[in-house]
């Protein structure tokens, strides 16, 4: 007994050692996150870097996305086909705006922090990548700053007031980051743009990824500094830091001798795998706002450039509220047509606008009448006061930039001035800012001060 | 006392050693049925507390030479009977024995380990077990509907009646939400893959939409439907964690045990099965009959009734006739061989099968080989080896959901009865007018081939190198494969009606898969006999490793109809891919003491897997079980009364993928590819589910072995459930899956076998089974969810706490406002209120009479079924149809919810064994004969369920949501003539 109790326990011994055995089998089907973060392979990190430009125009130019809901708030134009979805005139023009309502009311966000995730998982992976140089590695640095800035600017932008999470260098299943203010977030946006200049500036002659064709002109790492500097002053501007807009927008691409469509941009294809445009002309039920037309100074080319007359479509809410429109936008004419991220003509109307904050009324209108002149207007003859001169500089970056990024909902609302804007329909509200989704706030403990609770306007 | 020990250490280890005897004298006798009074080949007869041991010959007799002198105690036994001590007294040297049936299986050695086992009168889990003789009766495609109605706990239902199984097996109620549904099959030692490949026939059914669906409406078949029951001996089913703790992270269902058959030493004995017969459509769910032109103008409008009804009376066609209605020729032919002699035994089988269905173009065909060996190398080592190559083909047809306009019945709930869609006298087709496909076409032309080549391997070596009086010790070896490739085809020609839809006229659909599985386990036992009791201890260590990968290629816009997926101008590839390893290390402890009345088994086993988030992490899972017996009296009322008390915990792996954070390699911009994150994450420490379950229960047998009655009440308590929940999206991520939330189920069972008549020309053997069921989710650490099904108005599975894990929700008029309330509420539950089966076999002289009925009670089925031929104006009581679509339109859910309760007769089987003259006159060579006539599915007793079946799953083995009947194959009823030949 004893004894083969011993042998016993022996060989129960010899099998618990033994198993001590590694049955680590890894995804087949999809990379993976912690194979890409810790052991990447260059070839594998430089299409995640490629994959920032996929992720960051997800979600843009889609019936709900940014260009239409912000243009809706910004009363640009809307996409009226509530047979579809009801809240694409119930809420954005109604509301509340709902934290529920992940596709409309409190909608980019998900999809921006999403890429801001992509993001962080390229910088995490450039340090840990072998088989690339200091400079390569510089430029993913810059890169990727930069396109994390981009984003939070995004959401800042409709959120405002109610802040945003800034603290995204997080595991993706523990404590949410907190909510950091709307300075905060300025700050971290600003901070993020000027430490990815210094990684630009040591990133040698090119990138080691491509950045297709929208970045033409933008895509070796000098080039695309001139585009971070241009994000930079849109920030500073937004958040009326004009002298660093002024600086920022000295070291841009912005150039009055170069053509106003220079930038950089969203592309698209029908090739497989690659996203369409979908809110090109045609799309169903997309208008634009047909009082453009009317509150257009006379002989603006924009208006002609950039609208035409088609069948009228109507939207409605209940019996009591209905829109209808009988013009549409003919910028994007097929689902290739790539969509702006920030281009010359802005550049020069966020000059002026720094310079218009700055007290320099001068300066302001060189660049505002430059811009006039190309919409074929005669120069500025109006009263040159500060608000005067701000009203001018409004009207010109919302038919400048129409339709490409909810420009007039931002600007407008950035001098609290959206009441400017035609209410549409008697019942019609502006919004200063969208809340939170529900499951942001779900997440937290207690529950953020605002942005919780749907957003009625006024 | 010692000997009986001794004598079971023997059994359990499978050799018989010899050993010198010493000079005595010698006793002789014949062994006899008790009851038919014929001799009784192949007992065992030796001197109590003697391992060794004499056989008894074909007449019964026997010789044991060498027995001490004076008054000693003799010990008989043989298979199928009940053990026997015979006091024989000094003076006498011939004895004659009667054995009486074992017909409760009191000695048989129920598995209850990897490699050790205890007989069922010690037995301290409520294990069933069903013999060869209770399978294949009548031949099923799949072994899954063999134990239909047989085993007590077990709810075994069929998806749908297409030809090739598909057949899901639930064990004591449901166990998970997201994880497996499944058992674990073990044929032969070794885990084989019971995986059910969809045959992407959504590629034209557009079933499931989008460009990623998951396929589950594809009527897929688990391939447990290759084995063929007919090689089979037995299979025992551990229905919950406490006996099946021992198989660890993969045994939350349950564990099906089946063994093949193996040879014995003696003269080779043949055995010839051939059957014929047919299937013929069980059921019908009819039609709208129109009689009169203005029947047609008042459903589908003014000047339809002229076009389709030329002369004022309407044309009638039974479309259910027409498309169900073949009635082809099945036959199975098989044939095996068994035979050895003490050292080598083999047993060899070879079936051919083919089984036609109902519709045009659907059948199952199976062809199978097998060879098994034992070979006793020497008294202490033997070897076995189990061969199998099977090739199955089912062609199931299109049937399930749709949304393309190509499902058979799908089309047919919305064609009305004077449509004609008979083929023309050319050979083509008419097109529907009122639906995108005509069914008869679609039928006919196109094909769905599910082909399967499957190898089955184990081999088992057995050491024992210590043996002593008292005490082995052994060691075995387990390894084998079980390695299959299936091909789908499927190709829907582009005359199809159907076909232009998309643009694209002729889909070719090409699926490739190939599956390994491969087990490696070793074990060590050590067996002691001592001072009236056996201890009985075992460890060991398994290993197993699968791989599963599937290619898909979806050719459209075929040219020249070439069936070729090179054809198409638009083709599709997926590819997806899979591999697991597990690791567990287990040991036990069986201890049977005081005169055999008091059995304790302890055991733990430790598993690891790659699936778990750390894949070096063992989990854990306990056993323990004690029985305690009180042997009665063998010609009292009590006969044996036994109360059994087992605990233990099993775990349910997480899915493949499951514990991965993906990242999309899918997406290009203007062709240069980009990688982003999918949106899906794992939890860091995902981890099994643990399933832990406490049985009691008691068995007896009554009135001289004339009654038994079984009895188990349940609970299981599942933890850690595999559940998704919604993250912050400023992490990145929409969805993590993680563990918590928690399911209970409360359940009894009672199997009860009577034999009212035992005489020697008449018997009666009558089984009743009786099992009932509750679970509910007792901690959701999540928002309640929907998980199967088509959303609230049509009935949906919602996983909530405090409520039944497969309560159905639908939409209902609030009586207090007349509208549809804001919130759904409960409509229905699919789990049953109880299961009953009757099972009675009657032998007169040569006749034997075999009937089974099952009878479920409660449960609800979603009879979308019905639904459609309502929408559609189509239903066979006319213009109540109307009324009921417009009251499920207003928000009446609940009007398609149906109870799912019916009493089915499963099998009849008449049988007249030939009498041996005869038998003998008619061919030398053949030793019996033996005819039989059976039925499957003859006829249903009852059933208030107005669709095709109450056991129906639109969405194949589910773990919760079953019982959705969108348009499946109809049931059939088979019925065939079979002869056996002994040679």
């Amino acid at each position: 007994m004893t004894r083969t109790s011993r042998f016993t326990t022996a060989l129960l011994g010899a099998l618990t050692l033994a198993g001590c055995h590694a049955l680590d089998v890894a995804d087949l089907n999809n990379p993976g996150l912690e194979s890409l973060e810790s052991t990447p392979t260059p070839v594998a990190l430089n299409t995640a870097a490629t994959g920032l430009l996929v992720g960051l125009r997800a979600g843009i130019a889609e019936p709900n996305g940014y260009i239409t809901l912000l243009g809706a708030m910004g009363r640009e134009g809307f996409n009226l086909n509530t047979n579809s979805d009801p809240r694409y005139v119930a809420e954005m023009f109604l509301g509340p705006l709902d934290p529920g309502s992940g596709a409309f009311g409190a909608n980019i966000w998900a999809a921006r922090y999403a890429n801001i995730r992509n993001t962080t998982i390229v910088l995490h992976a450039t340090e840990n990548v072998v088989g690339m140089t200091d400079a390569q590695k510089q430029g993913l640095r810059g890169f990727a700053k930069t396109i994390q800035a981009l984003e939070l600017l995004r959401v800042i932008g409709t959120r405002d007031a109610n802040g945003a999470v800034i603290d995204v260098d997080r595991p993706a299943t523990g404590a949410p980051g907190a909510i950091a203010t709307r300075a905060e977030t300025y700050t971290r946006i600003a901070a993020l743009l000027d430490e990815a200049l210094t990684s630009l500036q040591g990133a040698g002659g090119q990138f080691s990824f491509a950045l297709g064709e929208g970045f033409t002109g933008l895509d070796t790492p000098a080039q695309f500094a001139k585009f971070n500097r241009a994000i930079r002053a849109r920030a500073a501007v937004y958040n009326n830091d004009w002298s660093a807009a002024l600086t920022a927008l000295g070291l841009s691409f912005l150039d009055t001798g170069a053509p106003l469509t220079l930038g950089a941009y969203h592309v698209y294809s029908t090739g497989s795998g690659d996203a369409t445009n979908n809110i090109l002309q045609g799309t169903q039920l997309i208008r634009a706002n047909p009082l453009l037309i009317s509150s257009a100074q006379a002989g603006d080319l924009r208006v002609s450039n950039k609208l035409a007359g088609t069948e009228t479509g109507t939207g409605s809410s209940g019996t009591s509220t209905t829109i209808s429109s009988d013009q549409e936008f003919t910028i994007y004419p097929t689902n290739a047509s790539p969509v702006p991220i920030i281009r010359n003509e802005e550049l020069i109307l966020l000059r002026a606008e720094a310079n218009l904050g700055l007290g320099n009324i001068t300066q302001a209108l060189v660049d505002i009448n430059f811009i006039r002149n190309s919409a074929g207007l005669g120069p500025y003859g109006g009263a040159t006061t500060a608000p005067a001169v701000l009203n001018e500089l409004l009207y010109n970056k919302r038919y400048s930039l129409l339709w490409e990024g909810g420009h007039s909902w931002l600007d407008y609302r950035h001098y609290n001035k959206l009441t400017d804007l035609p209410r549409q329909t008697a019942n019609g509200k502006f919004f200063s800012k969208m809340p939170f989704p529900t499951n942001e706030c779900l997440a937290r403990n207690p529950q953020p001060t605002s942005g919780c609770t749907p957003e009625s306007g006024f | 006392m010692r000997s009986k020990l001794i004598a079971l250490a023997a059994v359990l280890l499978g050799v018989l050693p010899r050993s010198g005897f010493a000079q005595g004298r010698t006793i002789s006798g014949t062994v006899l049925d008790s009851v038919t009074r014929a001799p009784i080949e192949l007992a065992r007869v030796g001197l109590a507390g003697s391992p060794s041991a004499v056989s008894t010959t074909a007449g019964g007799q026997f010789t044991l030479s060498g027995v001490p002198a004076g008054d000693v105690t003799l010990t008989v036994r043989a298979v199928g009977y009940l053990r026997r001590e015979i006091p024989v007294s000094a003076g006498t040297s011939t004895i004659s024995v009667s054995l009486s049936r074992d017909v409760f299986r009191m000695e048989e050695i129920v598995i209850t380990g990897q490699a050790t086992g205890v007989a069922r009168r010690n037995l301290a889990n409520a294990i069933a077990t069903v013999g060869a003789e209770d399978i294949d009766v009548h031949p099923t495609a799949s072994l899954e509907q063999q134990l239909q109605g047989k085993v007590a706990g077990a709810e075994i239902s069929t998806n749908g009646g297409a030809p090739g199984g598909g057949v899901q097996v639930r064990l004591r109620g449901v166990t998970s939400v997201n994880a497996t549904a499944e058992p674990l099959y073990i044929v032969d030692g070794i885990i084989i893959s019971d995986v059910a490949i969809p045959s992407n026939a959504n590629a034209i059914t557009g079933a499931a939409g989008g460009s990623n669906p998951a396929l589950t409406q594809d009527g897929q078949v688990n391939r447990i439907a290759d084995l063929n029951p007919n090689e089979i001996e037995s299979i025992e089913i551990l229905k919950g964690a406490s006996a099946a703790a021992i198989y660890g992270g993969r045994a939350a269902n349950g564990v099906v045990i089946i063994k093949t058959k193996r040879g014995a030493p003696g003269a080779e004995r043949i055995s010839i099965s051939q059957r014929f017969g047919y299937s013929s459509l069980m059921r019908k769910i009819g039609a709208r009959r129109f009689t009169t032109a203005a029947d047609v103008d008042a459903v589908f409008g003014a000047g339809k009734g002229a076009l389709y009804c030329p002369g004022g009376t309407c044309p009638y066609y039974d479309h259910e006739e027409e498309l169900g209605g073949e009635k082809r020729l099945a036959v199975e032919t098989s044939a095996n061989i068994t035979g050895g002699t003490q050292n080598t035994r083999y047993y060899a089988s070879g079936t051919l099968e083919n089984t036609p269905g109902i519709i045009t173009n659907t059948a199952f065909r199976r062809h199978s080989i097998r060879l098994n060996l034992d070979q006793f190398v020497s008294s202490k080592l033997n070897l076995q080896v189990n061969t199998n190559v099977i090739h199955t083909r089912a062609d199931r047809g299109i049937t399930n959901n749709d949304n393309n306009g190509v499902s058979y019945y799908y089309i047919l709930t919305g064609t009305p009865t004077f449509v004609d869609l008979r083929a023309k006298p050319d050979g083509t087709f008419p097109n529907n007018p009122f639906q995108a496909s005509n069914p008869l076409q679609t039928a006919a032309l196109v094909s769905n081939k599910e082909d399967v080549w499957r190898f089955i391997a184990s081999n088992r070596i057995q050491w024992t190198p210590l043996t002593s009086e008292r005490s082995s010790l052994r060691f075995a070896a387990v390894g084998g494969l079980d390695y299959f490739i299936q091909k789908n085809t499927i190709f829907s020609p582009p005359s199809l009606q159907f076909e232009p839809q998309d643009g694209l006229p002729g889909t070719s659909l090409l699926s490739n898969s190939d599956n390994l599985n491969l087990n490696l386990d070793g074990s060590a036992i050590h067996t002691y006999s001592g001072h009236g009791f056996t201890a009985t201890t075992s460890a060991g260590i398994q290993y197993a490793r699968r791989s599963l990968d599937i290619n898909r290629i979806e050719s459209r816009n075929l040219i020249a109809g070439q069936e070729n997926v090179s054809a198409g101008t638009a083709v599709r590839v997926r590819e997806n891919r899979s591999l697991i390893k597990d690791l567990g290390f287990y040991a036990q402890e069986e201890v049977i003491l005081m005169d055999e009345r008091l059995a304790l088994t302890a055991g733990i086993r430790a598993d690891q897997s790659s699936l778990d988030a750390d894949p070096n992490k063992l989990f854990y899972y306990p056993k323990a079980a004690v029985s305690f017996r009180f042997p009665g009296s063998p010609s009292g009322f009590l006969n044996e009364f036994k109360i059994r008390a087992a605990f233990g915990q099993t775990g349910n792996e997480p899915l493949y993928g499951q514990r991965f954070t993906p990242l999309n390699s899918t997406l290009n911009l203007g062709g240069i590819p980009g990688l982003v994150v999918l949106g899906t994450t794992g939890g860091a420490d995902l981890r099994p589910e643990r399933n832990q379950e406490i049985e009691t229960g008691f068995d007896g047998q009554f009135l001289r072995n004339r009654l038994s009655v079984e009895a188990s009440v349940f609970q299981k308590n599942v933890s850690n459930l595999l559940l998704t929940r919604n993250l912050p999206p400023s992490s990145g991520f929409g969805v993590e899956v993680f563990n918590g939330g928690k399911l209970r189920v409360r359940g009894m069972e009672v199997a009860a076998a009577i034999i009212p008549v035992q005489t020697r020309e008449l018997s009666w053997f009558s089984r009743i089974t009786f099992s009932k069921n509750l679970s509910r989710i007792t901690e959701l650490p999540v928002p309640p969810f929907e998980t199967g099904g088509f959303g609230t108005s049509l009935g949906a599975f919602k996983i909530e706490e405090g409520k039944s894990a497969t309560q159905i929700i639908g939409n209902y008029i609030d009586p207090a406002t007349g509208a549809k309330a804001l919130q759904p509420k409960v409509v229905g539950d699919a789990n049953p209120s109880f299961r009953m089966a009757f099972g009675q076999d009657v032998t007169w002289k040569s006749w034997t009479l075999h009937a089974l009925a099952d009878w479920q009670q409660g449960g609800s089925v979603v009879n979308l079924t019905r639904l459609l031929q309502d929408a559609f104006s189509n239903a066979p009581d006319g213009a109540a149809g109307d009324t009921r679509i417009g009251a499920w339109a207003t928000g009446e859910s609940s009007t398609y919810i149906e109870p799912a309760t019916f009493i089915k007769i499963r099998e009849i089987a008449l049988g007249w064994e030939m009498p041996k003259r005869v038998v003998r006159s008619l061919w030398s060579a053949v030793q019996s004969a033996r005819l039989q006539v059976s039925a499957r599915n003859l006829f249903w007793l009852h059933t208030p369920y107005h669709g095709f079946d109450p056991e129906v799953s639109n969405f194949g083995n589910q773990p919760i949501a079953r019982n959705i009947d969108v348009t499946p194959y109809p049931p059939s009823r088979t019925f065939f003539f079979t002869i056996n030949l002994g040679l």
